[in-house]
């Protein structure tokens, strides 16, 4: 009796109850897709999305528990991890939103994609809240290979061939990598899998500053970078996003780099406290280049799914900074972007997605004059990209602006001025494809947009789509302006996490950062 | 039954006059709020009033922007307090406690007649913008948004939201530009957003930078203006501040933007740009550089009475070779610009007095000069003045409101033009702070300036107006004269100016005691430089600064 309840707190599975009402929604899809047939289809997103929303309610529930570790320390349900599972959850339900009549149009089966996607989910969730490294892998590996079947779903598509394989190949090798730095640790750290007891050994034994912790610390950062898609691992993205389902991109940009920051906040700032000088330097570096090269090769994108590509690139930069800060101001201002990242990027997607099914099209050039035809598409995708470039009063600019605020009382005068002047550069190729819509007479219409055919939202699918552009609309315009809720949201889920606030005692460079700017002495 | 109804109804609506009368004599009307949402909000009506031939949305437009400019003079009118200086009518709300930002408001004598102005302005460009045939819902609504975005950075007292109204303004322009504009509208408007986006960076971290030093940190204008800044942080805060507002101004180097913008924008944009939003880095440079870094305005100033100088000149041998009629007042209004320039670095009440005349009389001068333009444009399909010719035949009520314009922006007496450039003149020459050869040498370059004004606004009159017609128009083609409502928006923007001219403290008592307290606190920071330097070389000193603003060294301090 004692030892079965001794067992029951160990395990404190009701910690991962959210992902259990995913994993049954995953049976559930595939065993009513089994029994009923295609027929199915028509409403069986509708489960997942019930599915996907109970599992965000039941994150809800666990919100502050008193007792987060589980599985013998193996799973850490936090606030921090909570907000990133919600992150990961939401994006999930809006892309399905967006995938109904996509998958459909493009004659593969719907329930599968469902399941694979709830897969990814799934894998993403757990990774948000890993705190084992054995645990880390295995959600990471459940993420990336949902993710390369998701890429190479429409199987008659030349293209999503191409991008599957090149995900795969890429994908595979960053694993091995982020695996062979991750099994250098575990030496390290003397047989260690758990990231607290790998501190601690860390601390305590003298190979803190080794050769190998280097090693270990670069090689981690690799693949957690693929995740993220920061330069320099970021050459998979244009290609993969050009090439796959459009709603598996919206998934893969929102989703799998919510849960690749989430890996990146947990691993670094616990597993590698004791070098957090070393990968706060890689990481300004990758935030640096990522932003530039993001922002800048976005400019010359005919393409907008690969325009939509690089421009991730860059915003990932921007998260980045509020990472380097390394606050409690800097965390939650990522957890913050994240958030409204997810409804404004996603929105975007959305509208993409409505116009190439529409036309058949993602060219920017032949966007022109759609303001004549559609015009609740135009302004969607108008405040959307608006709200990417920051411009107030959207969500996005507040987002922008927490991070750079953050930034600036970490320090990090030079990387915000950066992420300030490579804004400015985002704003001209999101207002380009504005004007491209808005802008343009009737007379200079695209050829594509004159034969543009009413949008008919009776057609199965439809609606779920039309759902997902108000929803992220709406969400996107008064979410800046009322986000009042959502600071609040952020800033408890990290003061509420332990991990981090435990890392900032041992962590002095955070708070170096704070008392320079605070107490600087005056200059005369 | 009926009765009682009808008793109930009385009693209700006696109710709410009564409490709204109360709310009215508590002073607890959020008035500045209410003018800055009512555009924003009505403007999202817009999509949904029913309208087939553009006419109830311009007649929504007008009277939302009407009520609007109405309840801003009302409220100022009952609320506003010419006595004193310090910031009135504040209204204060906690937007993101996290961040710092609160919405705050409030009005000072520095942003009140601003307010009004755009407040006139704005209504009358809507009420110029009435035969709009492409998308007439899009541009009333941009005009709404735009409208709410200029009261929104004069009524800012957090630097976050002033940053945000500031930015908010940059779409709205910059789409009005490149649907609505000329030919080369596209060009032009993606000049000016990444002009205005590139230097709106500098706004942030200049105030980043001031609001994260000391110990407290906060947005608030006034708290700011009261931290202690070290010098190195002033002056780095300080270019910030005049890159931004130097953009907008604008001042010389980076006022590229500006003639592309202007003349490539309809007549109701251009009313709007020349005549308020070219006063928002005015007000900025006033509200930021001289009221929260005084120190190192010390040590700009020289810099700004410079390019003050620079810009009249430029802008007025510029504007000479300008063929384009817009293009010509445009780098007028760069020319009179620097009067503005030249007035806020003069260290004298008379001096901040006539820079805040200047923006106040070239709003209503540059936008109704835009605004005939376009008149004339309506009528003639072009803007080359070697095309026009012999106007004043077929349209001589046009003439002469032109001629009236004109004859306002070069300054002649009796209009408001020139009590602005004289005080900032005479601001300039009874100013302690700069040496006499210094003075001498400002004075007569911007009298050039002055000079060339009447000439090259003469020779625009007699090339478009005078002569004989040289338009390959059709013979039988009568061009038709003013209409009433032309006239009447000419009107409204002339009869200020002749009346600020007659009598200038029309306008003067609105922001009189604002400006010699202005004046006050940049001059108060001098005495400190004046310690300083003196104990440095005397021989080292800049020859712009007069020896009295030295100390004099005491015979026996040496000892």
């Amino acid at each position: 009796m004692d030892f079965s309840s001794n067992i029951a707190t160990q395990l404190n599975a009701g910690a991962i109850l959210p992902e259990g009402i995913v994993v049954v929604t995953i049976l559930l899809v595939l065993i009513c897709d089994l029994i009923v047939g295609k027929s199915s289809a028509r409403w069986l997103p509708y489960v997942a999305i019930a599915g996907l929303l109970a599992s965000v309610a039941a994150l809800w529930l666990k919100w502050d528990a008193t007792e987060s570790l589980a599985f013998l320390q193996g799973f850490n349900g936090d606030d921090l991890s909570i907000a990133f599972r919600g992150i990961v959850a939401l994006s999930a339900t809006v892309t399905i939103l967006m995938s109904v009549r996509y998958v459909e149009q493009s004659g593969t089966s719907l329930a599968e994609f469902i399941a694979i996607l709830l897969a990814a989910t799934l894998g993403g969730m757990f990774l948000s809240g890993a705190n084992d490294l054995v645990m880390i892998f295995v959600a990471l590996e459940t993420l990336s290979i949902s993710s390369y079947l998701l890429t190479g779903y429409t199987k008659r598509d030349p293209r999503s061939n191409e991008a599957a394989l090149k995900y795969l190949l890429i994908g595979a090798a960053s694993s091995a990598i982020f695996l062979y730095g991750v099994s250098l640790l575990y030496g390290l750290s003397g047989g260690q899998t758990n990231l607290d007891a790998i501190a601690t050994a860390l601390a305590n034994g003298d190979g803190g500053e080794s050769l190998g912790l280097a090693i270990a610390l670069v090689f981690a950062i690799a693949g957690i970078s693929f995740k993220i898609s920061a330069v320099p691992f970021h050459q998979w993205t244009p290609d993969v996003y050009e090439g796959s389902p459009t709603p598996v991109v919206a998934f893969l940009s929102v989703g799998s780099k919510a849960a690749g920051f989430a890996l990146a906040i947990r691993l670094l700032v616990t597993a590698f406290g004791a070098v957090s000088e070393e990968w706060h330097f890689i990481f300004t570096a990758l935030a640096i280049l990522s932003m530039i090269l993001g922002n800048v090769v976005a400019l010359a994108q005919t393409s907008m799914k690969r325009m939509l590509a690089y421009s991730s690139i860059g915003q990932a930069g921007f998260v980045m900074i509020g990472f380097i800060a390394g606050t409690d101001a800097g965390y939650s201002s990522m957890i913050f972007y994240l958030l409204i990242y997810l409804f404004m990027n996603l929105g975007a997607f959305t509208c993409v997605i409505l116009f190439s099914l529409q036309t058949g099209t993602d060219q920017i050039s032949d966007y022109s004059g759609l303001y004549q035809k559609d015009p609740l598409l135009t302004l969607a995708l108008s405040i959307c990209l608006l709200s990417l470039g920051g411009i107030p009063p959207f969500a996005g600019f507040f987002g922008k602006i927490y991070l750079f605020w953050s930034g600036w009382q970490a320090g990090l005068y030079g990387l915000v001025l950066l992420g300030l002047v490579t804004s400015v550069v985002s704003i001209y190729y999101y207002i380009r494809v504005v004007k491209m819509m808005v802008v343009k007479e009737p007379q200079e219409m695209s050829e594509t947009v004159e034969n543009y055919p009413e949008v008919r939202w009776s057609l199965p699918g439809m609606r779920p789509l039309q759902v997902g552009i108000v929803v992220s609309l709406v969400a996107t315009t008064l979410a800046g302006i009322l986000s009042n809720p959502l600071f609040t949201f952020a800033n408890n889920s990290v003061i509420n996490s332990p991990v981090l606030q435990s890392a900032k005692l041992t962590q002095p460079i955070a708070k170096a950062g704070i008392s320079e700017t605070s107490d600087r002495p005056i200059v005369q | 039954m009926f009765h009682l109804f009808k008793k109930v109804h009385i009693l209700k609506i006696s109710c709410v006059t009564e409490y709204l009368f109360l709310a009215i004599m508590l002073n607890s009307i959020p008035w500045l709020t209410a003018i800055i949402l009512l555009p924003l909000v009505s403007a999202f009506a817009i999509p949904f009033i029913p309208d087939k031939e553009g006419k109830t949305i311009r007649w929504y437009a007008l009277s939302v922007s009407l009520i609007t400019f109405g309840i801003s003079i009302w409220g100022f009118w009952q609320n506003f307090d010419l006595q004193t200086s310090q910031f009135q009518m504040r209204e204060t709300y906690a937007w993101l406690p996290q961040l710092g930002l609160n919405w705050s408001v409030a009005v000072d004598g520095l942003s009140m007649p601003l307010i009004v102005l755009s407040g006139l302005v704005t209504t009358l460009s809507l009420l110029a913008a009435w035969k709009v045939n492409r998308k007439p819902r899009l541009f009333y609504f941009l005009m709404l948004v735009l409208y709410s975005a200029q009261i929104g950075v004069f009524a800012a007292q957090d630097l976050l939201m002033f940053f945000l109204m500031w930015e908010l303004e940059l779409v709205p322009v910059y789409i009005l530009i490149s649907i609505w504009g000329g030919k080369k509208r596209l060009y032009a408007a993606t000049k000016f957003i990444l002009y205005t986006a590139i230097a709106s960076v500098f706004i942030l971290v200049s105030g980043l930078a001031m609001a994260f030093y000391g110990d407290n940190l906060t947005f608030d204008m006034v708290e700011l203006g009261m931290k202690n800044y070290p010098m190195a942080l002033e002056l780095l805060a300080y270019t910030g501040f005049v890159i931004a507002f130097g953009v907008k101004l604008p001042i010389f180097p980076l006022h590229t933007w500006l003639p592309d913008a202007h003349s490539e924008a309809s007549a109701p944009v251009s009313m709007i740009l020349a005549g308020v939003l070219l006063k928002m880095g005015g007000y900025g440079l006033i509200r930021m550089n001289i009221e929260m870094l005084p120190n190192a305005h010390i040590k700009f100033a020289p810099v700004l009475v410079t390019l003050g100088v620079v810009n009249i000149v430029y802008g007025a041998f510029t504007a000479f070779g300008q063929q384009n009629l817009k293009r010509r007042l445009a780098y007028s209004s760069i020319s009179h610009m620097g009067f503005v320039l030249i007035g806020i670095a003069s260290f004298t009440e008379l001096g901040v007095n006539g820079a805040v005349l200047q923006m106040l009389s070239h709003g209503l001068i540059a936008a109704c000069l835009f605004f005939l333009t376009g008149a004339a444009y309506d009528r003639t399909h072009t803007l080359m003045m070697d095309e026009l010719g012999g106007l004043a035949k077929s349209t001589p009520k046009i003439f002469a409101l032109f001629t009236a314009g004109s004859m306002a922006s070069l300054a002649l007496p009796g209009m408001s033009g020139f009590i602005s450039e004289l005080s900032v003149f005479l601001g300039v020459t009874t100013s302690d702070a700069y040496s006499d050869a210094f003075k001498i040498v400002v004075v007569f370059l911007s009298a050039v300036g002055l000079i060339l004004t009447p000439i090259y606004l003469l020779s625009m009159l007699r090339e478009v107006f005078y002569g004989e017609s040289k338009l390959s128009l059709d013979p039988n083609f009568l061009m038709s004269d003013a209409k009433p409502r032309e006239v009447f928006i000419t009107a409204c923007l002339l009869l200020p100016i002749i009346g600020i001219g007659l009598y200038p403290k029309l306008a003067t008592s609105t922001y009189d005691v604002k400006a010699v307290d202005v004046a006050m606190k940049s001059r108060a920071a001098l005495p400190v430089v004046a310690e300083t330097r003196s104990t440095q070389q005397q021989a080292h000193l800049p020859s712009v600064w007069t020896p009295a603003m030295v100390a004099p060294q005491l015979p026996n301090s040496s000892n």
